[in-house]
Parts: C-alpha cells; structure tokens; sequence
C-alpha cells in the first residue's frame, strides 16, 4: 500500500466511524439545541470522510462497496475512540470523545497542509475550516459540565475509560515510517501525541479533571489501526451495513423471472 | 458584523482568491454554451444559479467532450450526487458536447465572498443576509 493511500485510510475510517456514533444521538441529545448542533457536526464528518473516500476511488481505483459496505471490519484502521459504544444516555462521553479526537485531528491536518501528497494538502484547508466550531462545541460543553459536581463526575469517568483508547489516535502502522519519509504528514505521530498531550492535558486540568500518567495508563489491548478492535465495533459495523445487505445491492437487481 | 447573533457563526469575510468568482466570462464556442446552460442550474436550497454562487471553477470542452470543475458550499453537501448529475446533464446540452464529465474541487474552499454580485441579489431577495 502507497504511504498516502495508507494515510488516506486512518483519515477517512477514523472520520466514518466517528459520525456513524454521533448519528445514535439523534432525537436523543439533552435538547434539541444540543441534536441539532452534533447532527450538523456528524455531517461534516461523514463530508470529510466522503472528501477522503472519494480521493481513494480516484486516486487508487477503490469502488465505494471495497471502501465501506463490502470491506472486511478488520481492514478497518480508525482509532478504538471512535468505535466504543457510548454508554446510554452519558452526553459526557460523547463531549469528551470529541474533544480529545477533535484536538488530535486538528494536530493531523495541520501536518498535512503541506503534505508532499498534493491532493491531500488541496483538500485540507476547506477541511479546517469545518472543524474549528467541533472543538468550541465540545470545549463549551465541557466548560459547562464540569461546572457541576455531578456532571464534572461524568467527566471525570468518561476520561478515565476513553483517555486508553484516545491514545490509540496515535498508534503507529507499518506504514508509519514510509508516511513520513515521503512527506505525506509532515510530522511523526510521537511529535503529533506530544503536541496533543501537551494541549488536552493542561486544559482538562484547569477544569479539575485529573488525567492518568500516559506512561503509567493501562494500554487498550486492541488499537483499532492495525485492524483489531472492540467487540463494540463488530456491532457498529453490522449496523451500518445491514441496510446494504437487506437491499441486496451486493447481488444484481432481476427484474423478470423467479427471483423479481 | 457585530454579533448578538450566533456566537457559533463566522461572519467574518472570506478571501476571494485571484480569478474567483468563474463566470464563464470570455469564454467562447461551446464553452460558452455550457456556462449559459449552467446559469440555469438552481443551487437545491436557494433559488440562485450555482453560476452566481461561485461554485463552478472551470468548464473545458476539448472536442465534443465538457468538463466541469465546481465546488460543494460545505463537504456534507447532502445534495452532491444530485447537483453533480444535474451539472451533467446542463452541459450535454451545448451544441456538439456528447459527453460530460464533473470533478469537485475543494481549493480554493467556497466562502460566501465568492457569491456573484447578480447572486448576492438574488440572495437577499430569498431573505438572506449578504
């Protein structure tokens, strides 16, 4: 696999899957302020990863069935982060999530603004320019939960349990060294975790949120970039796709005969 | 704007860059034809030409084959499939083009600055404010 078409995917699948969680909270949020706003921010997700899906299909010959409803849920390479189930009703998981990946993701692009992969670096300041309200949404929402010491609780849990998983964000492929040899990122994923440690550690704690020891965190035994995820992922994945199979788009239409 | 608006809204202008907004002005032949056929093509959710929205970046006809380069306001545009095949269908009208093809750019990015002064009239008519 070329190093951009490698980088290509933890981009899109990371994205993709992201959105697909966001989506469970529709006609759910806390209020309809709330809906609207992470529906509008799932669907700037599913854009991007659409913007990225389809760079695949043009660049590397994919067909959207091998990218998405076809594709073995192991050949998937997003984060853990994005793939766990969030737990009923805990609106606090959901806007940490998104303030530990919005952060990351935000370190990512700005490492490919000059990426030597020119289709990538042409599709990433229209990108940036849709996630910057992401992080206000999550970081207001924050601002606001932990305002309160039972909500600051929920918090405090939802970080203990994703902060593992988040550093997932930064694990590292086989494709890592050929990624940043060829200039498609422009910076290492250990430079890009130091620079996320270094922004989401000091503002979680001004809010009174004690973040673990990352050496010291107990490793999320799956990465979700090598293909091993939770079992929370093969649900996720038999959800999303049970439409396709039920329509049978996967077998041609007969529109005569014993099988119309 | 000074904002008791939507804090989440950026009203800020964007930079227009060099040679955008693309109207088709100058352009001859067929290519002409084909940016007249796309001035007639309604953005989905407002009744303005994508012409005077600024999301057409380049029509090419090289024998009897059009290409059009355009752009989507936002990537999550639900209405990208249908606004791509409507393109398609615009520019197999000119005289002699039997076949079109249509690619999404997304640089420079679309920002409300690039919206035609005839669009931005036709925006405010439909009760936006630009």
């Amino acid at each position: 696999m070329e190093p951009a078409e490698a980088e290509l995917f933890r981009l899109a699948d990371d994205e993709y899957v992201l959105a697909e969680r966001y989506t469970e909270w529709q006609i759910f949020a806390p209020t309809p302020e709330s809906d609207l706003a992470l529906a509008n921010i799932a669907q700037d997700e599913f854009g991007h990863a659409r913007l990225w899906y389809d760079l695949l299909q043009e660049e590397y010959d994919y067909e959207e069935p091998d990218l998405l409803w076809e594709r073995d849920p192991a050949d998937f390479v997003h984060s853990t982060l994005v793939e766990l189930e969030t737990p009923e009703g805990d609106w606090a998981d959901t806007v940490v999530r998104g303030y530990l990946y919005d952060v990351a993701e935000r370190l990512r692009l700005e490492a490919l603004e000059d990426s030597s992969y020119e289709p990538i670096a042409d599709r990433v300041p229209k990108v940036q320019g849709e996630e910057e309200y992401h992080r206000e949404h999550a970081q207001s929402w924050l601002d606001r939960l932990t305002g309160s010491p039972d909500s600051h609780q929920h918090v405090q849990a939802a970080v203990d349990r994703l902060f593992p998983h988040a550093l997932t964000l930064f694990a590292a492929t086989e494709h890592e060294e050929a990624i940043v040899e060829a200039g498609v990122r422009t910076r290492s994923l250990s430079e890009l975790r130091e620079d996320w440690l270094d922004e989401v550690v000091p503002y979680l704690e001004s809010l009174g949120v004690e973040i673990p020891e990352p050496e010291t965190v107990v490793r999320s035994d799956v990465l979700g970039r090598d293909g091993t995820h939770t079992d929370d992922w093969r649900e996720l994945h038999e959800a999303f796709t049970a439409s396709y199979h039920e329509l049978g788009f996967d077998e041609p239409a007969e529109l005569r005969g014993d099988r119309a | 704007m000074s904002s008791d608006a939507c804090a989440y809204t950026d009203y800020e202008d964007g930079e227009v860059p060099a040679g955008f907004p693309r109207t088709g002005e100058g352009a001859t032949g067929a290519e002409a034809e084909v940016w007249d056929a796309l001035r007639e093509v309604e953005d989905p959710e407002m009744p303005v030409s994508i012409v005077d929205l600024g999301l057409i970046y380049d029509v090419t006809v090289e024998g009897d084959e059009a290409q059009v380069e355009m752009t989507l306001t936002y990537t999550g545009c639900p209405a990208k499939d249908m606004l791509t095949n409507d393109v398609r269908c615009a520019a197999l009208t000119a005289s002699g083009v039997r076949d079109a093809s249509v690619s999404i750019q997304y640089s420079p990015p679309w920002s409300v600055e690039m919206v035609t002064d005839a669009g931005r009239d036709q925006l405010r008519e439909f009760g936006l404010s630009v």
